[in-house]
């Protein structure tokens, strides 16, 4: 095969793992402790947050895919943003009704639990804090750093499919389906890839924070860089195995 | 009044003989198994199904024994860890096998040997995130035996992979594969399927009582859940090289039997562990 393409896909594969490994560190998870109301974030865990959001944005670049015929520049931007865009709109709501559920249902303010004054807004977070809890709810601060974070992820996770379904999956690669479905086919198997890549790597970053994060501001996001190299590695595997992948597919041979 | 108790011992002393068998006795069996109806495609789904069942109830061995220690962000991260790596390590080691390492005598697929070089993929993956996530300068988990872990589940994950993809498509060429199973959204299924049979045992099980032989019954019972859907899957399928319709319906067979007789023996084994066993009216109680 190209060794261009190899070496695109290598790279593109370590950036999008890296993307995803940040993106991770900056959406507010609040885990078992924010289902009870008593520390900030959404109550579930990072996992099932992380794939949510990386899902739809899969959906949204697939969908925005479609316009073009050729991979460029330009359609490598557009695609991978229509992915950050539609995983920001998935966090999105999800924080949204999260925070409605707790100011609405359990009554409490949303607060930050790790700083004193909010950075962003420098609303004041330790008055409204019930005692012996870490927060409540999503405040501004997580909210804002959650999008940032959804933002990163949806555009690591197009970027990978969009780079995985041009060059690793070619539609040419299955001509002989005919034209709509060799599209199919490789957009099945690069989305699956990206997906497969994506949550190994949400899952390293997210036995870094321990499962619960509030956001850029909490302490906790100063352990970064251990997830980062960690990240970078295990992609570099993963997109080693999907070049093997490729060869074997193009029938071998010298590359 | 409390007594300070001295602390548990964590595994019991003795093993006993017979289920379940010991974390390395389950491995031994499972990888043996689960290759051996890998690399020989052409067998009928059901008897494959018996290689996923042990390849999936060791990987939720795997997970129990990792998750024992607490991970931080709940048990089912750990599965969905191995159905990532296994999804990568199949399809690497089924374009392995379309270079070389795969058999064909009349049209048949007999032996393919080149989808283990995935599955040693698979395992080096695993076992670098292993070393990533244990060691002190990186992600420092402290979790005794990870990096065993984490390499079983990259193996356990590629082999289940493997062994569904085979199920529905009839063969493992990575063409047909992409054709049957990824263009047709079946692969949506075995992702998460896959890895509600290697999380969910221990992540429903987990407590203070709980008993390494009841857990691994939830996984069996889960894969008869996953053999009758790839059942159905294969007949609405009608793939290209499928082993046909017989075939099918004799998974979905084995499917329904492991199904109902494991969880018969898990709801057995439960009443057991009770301390007593009251009916609420409703139901007729068991005894």
């Amino acid at each position: 095969m190209d060794p261009i393409a190899a070496l695109l896909i290598l790279v593109c594969v370590i950036v999008g793992g890296l993307l995803a490994s940040l993106g991770v560190h900056m959406i507010p998870v609040g885990g078992a402790p924010a289902a009870m109301g008593t520390a900030t974030g959404i109550a579930t865990g990072t996992v099932q947050l992380m794939f949510g959001a990386a899902l739809t944005g899969l959906f949204t670049a697939s969908t925005v895919a479609t316009f073009f015929e050729t991979p460029s520049p330009l359609a490598l931007v557009l695609v991978a943003l229509s992915g950050a865009v539609g995983a920001m709109l998935m966090l999105s709501f999800t924080m949204l009704f999260a925070n409605m559920l707790y100011v609405f249902g359990a009554g409490v303010v949303p607060v930050s639990g790790r700083v004193e004054v909010d950075p962003i807004t420098k609303e004041p977070q330790t008055p409204y804090k019930t005692p012996q809890t870490d927060g409540h709810g999503v405040p501004n601060v997580s909210y804002i750093s959650g999008w940032i974070g959804a933002f990163l992820g949806g555009f690591g996770g197009a970027l990978m499919y969009f780079v995985l379904k041009n060059y690793a999956f070619p539609a040419s690669l299955f001509a002989e389906l005919g034209a709509a479905d060799a599209e199919m086919v490789s957009a099945a198997a690069a989305g699956i890839a990206a997906a497969g890549i994506f949550v190994a790597n949400a899952i390293l970053s997210a036995y870094n924070i321990g499962g619960t994060i509030e956001g850029f501001h909490d302490p906790k996001f100063k352990r970064l860089p251990k997830a980062l190299i960690s990240c970078a590695v295990v992609s570099a595997l993963c997109g080693l195995c999907i070049i093997i992948a490729t060869w074997g597919l193009s029938g071998g041979g010298g590359v | 009044m409390t007594v300070p108790t001295a602390p548990v011992e964590e595994e019991e002393a003795k093993p006993k003989k017979g289920w379940p068998p010991t974390e390395t006795g389950l491995g031994i069996i499972a990888v043996i198994l689960g290759i051996i109806m890998t690399i020989l495609p052409f067998l009928p789904s059901f008897v494959k199904a018996i290689g996923l069942t042990f390849v999936l109830v060791w990987g939720a061995d795997s997970v129990r024994k990792t998750s024992r220690y607490g991970l931080g962000t709940g048990v089912p991260s750990i599965g969905v860890l191995a159905v990532g790596y296994g999804v990568i390590g199949a399809i690497a080691g089924m374009g392995i096998a379309n270079v070389g390492g795969d058999f064909t005598i009349g049209g048949v697929e007999v032996l393919n040997v080149g989808v283990l070089g995935g599955v040693a993929l698979a395992a080096l993956i695993g076992y670098i995130s292993g070393i990533f996530s244990n060691s002190e300068k990186f992600i420092s988990m402290k979790i005794p035996g990870l990096e065993r872990g984490m390499t079983e589940l990259g193996v356990a994950g590629t082999l289940a992979f493997l062994l569904e993809s085979s199920m529905v498509a009839g063969t493992l060429k990575l063409s047909a594969v992409l054709e049957d199973v990824f263009f047709s959204g079946a692969i949506a299924f075995m992702f998460i399927l896959s890895a509600l049979a290697m999380f969910h045992p221990f992540n429903a099980c987990l407590g203070p009582d709980e008993d390494r032989g009841r857990t691994l019954l939830v996984s069996f019972e889960i894969s008869g859940l996953i053999c009758i859907i790839l059942g159905i899957v294969s007949i609405a399928l009608r793939g290209s090289q499928s082993l046909g319709l017989a075939d099918a319906v004799g998974l979905i067979l084995y499917g329904i039997v492991v199904w109902v007789v494991f969880y018969a023996k898990f709801v057995r084994r439960a009443f057991e562990g009770a301390y007593e066993v009251v009916g609420t009216g409703l139901i007729k109680t068991v005894k």
